[in-house]
C-alpha cells in the first residue's frame, strides 16, 4: 500500500450553469478519517465522485499519493467506494459480490476464496456468503458493500452516505465499528454524510461544505467549539445554535449585546478580540442551547425575560423553546435540574446566556468575529474576519 | 344523502370475503370464443379432403396425416417454414445487438437532441408500411434483394428497431447508474461493467423484448407478400396460395396454418414464463 494522502488544488466542477464544486482546495493526510458535510447539494457527493473518478473536474487538479489522477478514470485510480444504496449487485452472490473487483484483477480462485474468506470473517458475513442481495437485511447488505471495498487493497476508501439507509439503532452500532475498523487498517478514507452526529463521532477531520464552498476544514472539536461562520456553527450541533440579531451597546462601560427583547453582558477582553464589532454594525449573537439557562423566576443572572412556546423532553434533557422578544431560543436543560418547571404554553421564563460561550457573528457575512472564551481546541486559530 | 349527513355515516362491518365466480365465468366464455375457431382449424388440418370439404362442420373423424403430407411434398411448405425461421431469428439477433446500444445511448448518456431522436425513434413505428412498399420495392429491386433472405432480414431488423429502442430505453433507464459506477470504480472497464453487471439485471427485459419481436417478425405478412417469391418466400404470405381461388382446400389450408401457428406457439408456451416477467417486473425490486 501506498501512502495516500489525497490533495485537491483548486477543484472545480460545473454542470451547465451550475456551479457543483466551487474551487475548493482540500489535503487529506494518509490513514486519516475525513468526512464530507453538508446539506443535501453542497457538492460534497460530487467532490467524492470526483476523488474516485466517476466525474471529472471542470478544473483542478486531484491528486492521490501524490500521483496526479484529475482526469483519470475510475479504474486506474485503485480507490474502493461505497454507495449510498449499496450498489450491490441482485444477480450474484454475496460471494460473487465481494469477489468481483478480484475477478476483475485476474486473481486466481484459490487466492480469491482465500481473501474474501478473510474479509467476510472480519465483518462477521461468512455465514452469507451464499445468499443472494435481495435476502438481505439493511445491516447485513452494508456489511456486504463494505466487505466489497475492502476485500481487495484499496488506497483510499470512498463512502457515500453508506449508512442513511439503516435504522438508527444498527447506525449508532456501525459508526462504532466502522470508525474501529478504519483505524485498524489505517487507510486513508473520505466519508460523506448530511448527518453531523455522524461526522463528530467518527471523524477525524471534518470538511463542511455548502453550497459548492468549503466553509470549514477541521478537526470535529474545532468545527463544534471554533466554528469558522455562522453556517458551520447552526449546521453542526444538535439542538441548533440560537442565533439572535444584536448590536453592542455599551453604558456605564459594562458592554452588552442588546436585541429586541434581551441585553446579554459580555466580557469585555472577549469582545477585544474583535475590534470590528463596532457599535450600531448589524451583528449576530450565538449561543447553544446547552448554555441558556432558564429559571421560572428572574435573579441577578436570569434577566432576559421570555415565554414558553414549545416544550420537549428527549428523555435525558429537556428544551424549552421559549420566545424572546421576536427570536425564538431553544435553552437545553438537564432533565434533574428542569424536572418540576411548567411546561405549558405561555409560562413565564428567565434566561441567561453564559457569557462564555458566546459566539459573535458578523451580520452580513456571517463571519465569526469572536469565538466562545470557552473553546479550548488545540490548534486555537484567530478569527477570518 | 345530504352532504351535511355525511358525518353520521359509519363505517360498515368487516366485509365478506368475495368470491368472483363470475369472474371465472366471463374467462371462460371468453377463452371458448377465442380457441373454438382455431381448435378446428387444427382439427381441419387433419381431417381428409372430403371431411374438409363438406358442408356440415365434423367433430369426429378418423384423423390422417394427407394434408401434411401433400404441403411437404409437394409444396415445399418445409423450405418456407425454414425461411420464416432464419428471418426471424436473424433479424431479431441484430435488431437487439444494434437496439441494445442505441437503447443504452439514449437512456445513459445526455447529449442535445436525444429526446428528439427518441421520438423520431417511435415515430418510425407509426408509420403504416403501406406507405413504404412501393419504394421499398423498388429499392429492393435496385440492390437485388428481392427474394432472398438477406433482404427479409434487412428490413425486418430496420423495421423492428424502433420498437427494440423505445422497449429498451425503459428498461435501461430503470437500471441505476451506480451498478456500473461500482463495477468501474472496483477496476473493470466500462464494457466489462456493461457485460458483467448491467446486462445480467436487464436480461429479463432483453429476452421479453427479443420475444416480442420474434413473434411480431414469424407474423410479418405485407412485406413479405410482396418482396418474396419463391427462393425466400416466409410461411404468411405462403398461407395465402391455401385460401383464395373457388375451391378452397380446407384441409390444406388448417395444415399450413398449424405449420404456421405451431411453431411459435410453442415457443411462447416455453418462455411464457420470462416473457411475463420479463415485462411486468421491473428490472430492480
Amino acid at each position: 500500500m501506498i501512502v495516500a494522502e489525497v490533495v485537491a488544488h483548486q477543484l472545480l466542477k460545473r454542470f451547465g450553469a451550475v456551479t457543483a464544486v466551487n474551487a475548493i482546495d482540500l489535503s487529506i493526510g494518509d490513514g486519516e478519517f475525513v468526512f464530507l458535510l453538508g446539506p443535501s447539494g453542497c457538492g460534497k457527493t460530487t467532490t467524492l465522485r470526483m476523488i474516485a473518478g466517476l466525474e471529472m473536474p471542470t478544473s483542478g487538479k486531484i491528486t492521490i499519493g501524490g500521483r496526479n489522477v484529475t482526469f483519470l478514470r475510475a479504474r486506474y485510480r485503485n480507490v474502493g467506494m461505497v454507495f449510498q444504496d449499496y450498489g450491490l449487485y441482485r444477480h450474484m452472490t454475496v460471494f460473487g459480490n465481494i469477489a468481483y473487483p478480484l475477478k476483475v484483477r485476474r486473481m486466481s480462485r484459490a487466492e480469491i476464496r482465500r481473501r474474501v474468506g478473510e474479509v467476510a470473517a472480519t465483518l462477521r458475513i461468512a455465514d452469507i456468503l451464499d445468499q443472494r442481495p435481495d435476502d438481505l437485511a439493511g445491516g447485513q447488505l452494508q456489511r456486504v458493500a463494505i466487505a466489497r471495498m475492502l476485500v481487495r487493497d484499496a488506497d483510499v476508501f470512498l463512502m457515500d452516505e453508506p449508512m442513511s439507509h439503516l435504522d438508527a439503532q444498527l447506525r449508532g452500532h456501525m459508526r462504532a465499528e466502522l470508525r474501529h475498523l478504519q483505524k485498524q487498517l489505517g487507510v486513508t478514507t473520505v466519508f460523506v454524510t448530511h448527518d453531523q452526529l455522524e461526522a463528530m463521532t467518527m471523524a477525524d477531520r471534518i470538511i463542511v461544505m455548502r453550497s459548492g464552498n468549503l466553509h470549514q476544514y477541521g478537526t470535529p472539536q474545532e468545527v463544534f467549539e471554533r466554528p469558522d461562520d455562522q453556517f458551520v456553527a447552526t449546521f453542526v450541533g444538535e439542538p441548533q445554535m440560537n442565533i439572535l440579531s444584536c448590536t453592542i451597546e455599551e453604558d456605564g462601560g459594562e458592554p452588552a449585546a442588546c436585541g429586541p427583547g434581551f441585553r446579554a453582558p459580555l466580557d469585555r477582553a472577549w469582545l477585544g478580540q474583535c475590534q470590528r464589532a463596532a457599535r450600531n454594525h448589524p451583528l449576530r449573537l450565538g449561543i447553544r442551547p446547552e448554555h441558556v439557562s432558564l429559571r421560572e423566576t428572574p435573579d441577578d443572572e436570569h434577566t432576559i425575560p421570555a415565554e414558553l412556546i414549545a416544550f420537549e423532553a428527549t428523555g435525558t434533557e429537556n428544551l424549552f423553546i421559549v420566545k424572546c422578544g421576536e427570536a425564538e431560543i431553544t435553552a437545553c436543560m438537564p432533565r434533574h435540574a428542569s424536572a418540576r418547571f411548567a411546561r405549558s404554553e405561555g409560562s413565564r421564563y428567565f434566561l441567561r446566556f453564559d457569557p462564555a460561550w458566546l459566539y459573535l457573528f458578523d451580520g452580513e457575512s456571517g463571519w465569526t468575529l469572536a469565538h466562545a472564551v470557552g473553546s479550548r481546541s488545540a490548534s486555537v486559530r484567530e478569527p477570518r474576519a | 344523502m345530504k352532504l351535511l349527513d355525511m358525518h353520521k355515516v359509519e363505517s360498515p362491518g368487516t366485509p365478506e370475503r368475495q368470491r368472483n365466480w363470475w369472474v371465472y365465468a366471463v374467462l371462460l366464455a371468453v377463452c371458448f370464443i377465442n380457441f373454438v375457431p382455431y381448435l378446428y382449424i387444427i382439427l381441419t388440418a387433419f381431417m381428409d379432403r372430403a371431411t374438409a370439404t363438406s358442408g356440415v362442420p365434423q367433430w369426429f373423424f378418423t384423423p390422417t396425416l394427407d394434408a401434411f403430407e401433400h404441403l411437404i411434398t409437394e409444396k415445399r411448405i418445409l423450405s418456407n417454414l425454414w425461411n420464416s425461421t432464419v428471418v426471424s431469428v436473424c433479424s431479431t439477433f441484430f435488431s437487439m445487438l444494434i437496439g441494445v446500444f442505441a437503447a443504452y445511448a439514449l437512456a445513459r448518456y445526455d447529449f442535445t437532441g436525444r429526446d428528439d431522436i427518441a421520438f423520431w425513434v417511435l415515430t418510425n413505428r407509426m408509420m403504416p408500411p403501406v406507405a413504404v412498399l412501393i419504394p421499398i420495392f423498388i429499392t429492393f429491386q435496385t440492390l437485388d434483394l428481392l427474394d432472398t433472405k438477406v433482404g427479409l432480414i434487412i428490413l425486418y431488423t430496420a423495421m423492428q428497431l424502433p420498437f427494440v429502442v423505445w422497449m429498451l430505453t425503459g428498461y435501461f433507464r430503470e437500471v441505476p447508474r451506480r451498478y456500473e459506477e461500482s463495477a468501474m470504480v472496483d477496476g473493470d472497464t466500462w464494457f466489462g461493467a456493461f457485460r458483467k453487471v448491467t446486462l445480467p439485471l436487464m436480461a429479463p427485459s432483453i429476452t421479453a423484448t427479443a420475444i416480442f419481436v420474434m413473434i411480431l417478425s414469424w407474423n410479418e405478412f405485407a412485406f413479405a407478400l410482396y418482396l418474396t417469391s419463391v427462393d425466400a418466400k416466409t410461411l404468411p404470405p405462403s398461407l395465402i396460395a391455401y385460401a383464395v381461388g373457388v375451391n378452397v382446400q380446407w384441409d390444406l389450408l388448417g395444415a399450413a396454418c398449424v405449420f404456421a401457428t405451431a411453431p411459435i406457439i410453442l415457443f411462447v408456451l416455453l418462455v411464457q414464463r420470462q416473457f411475463i416477467s420479463g415485462l411486468s417486473q421491473g428490472v430492480v425490486k
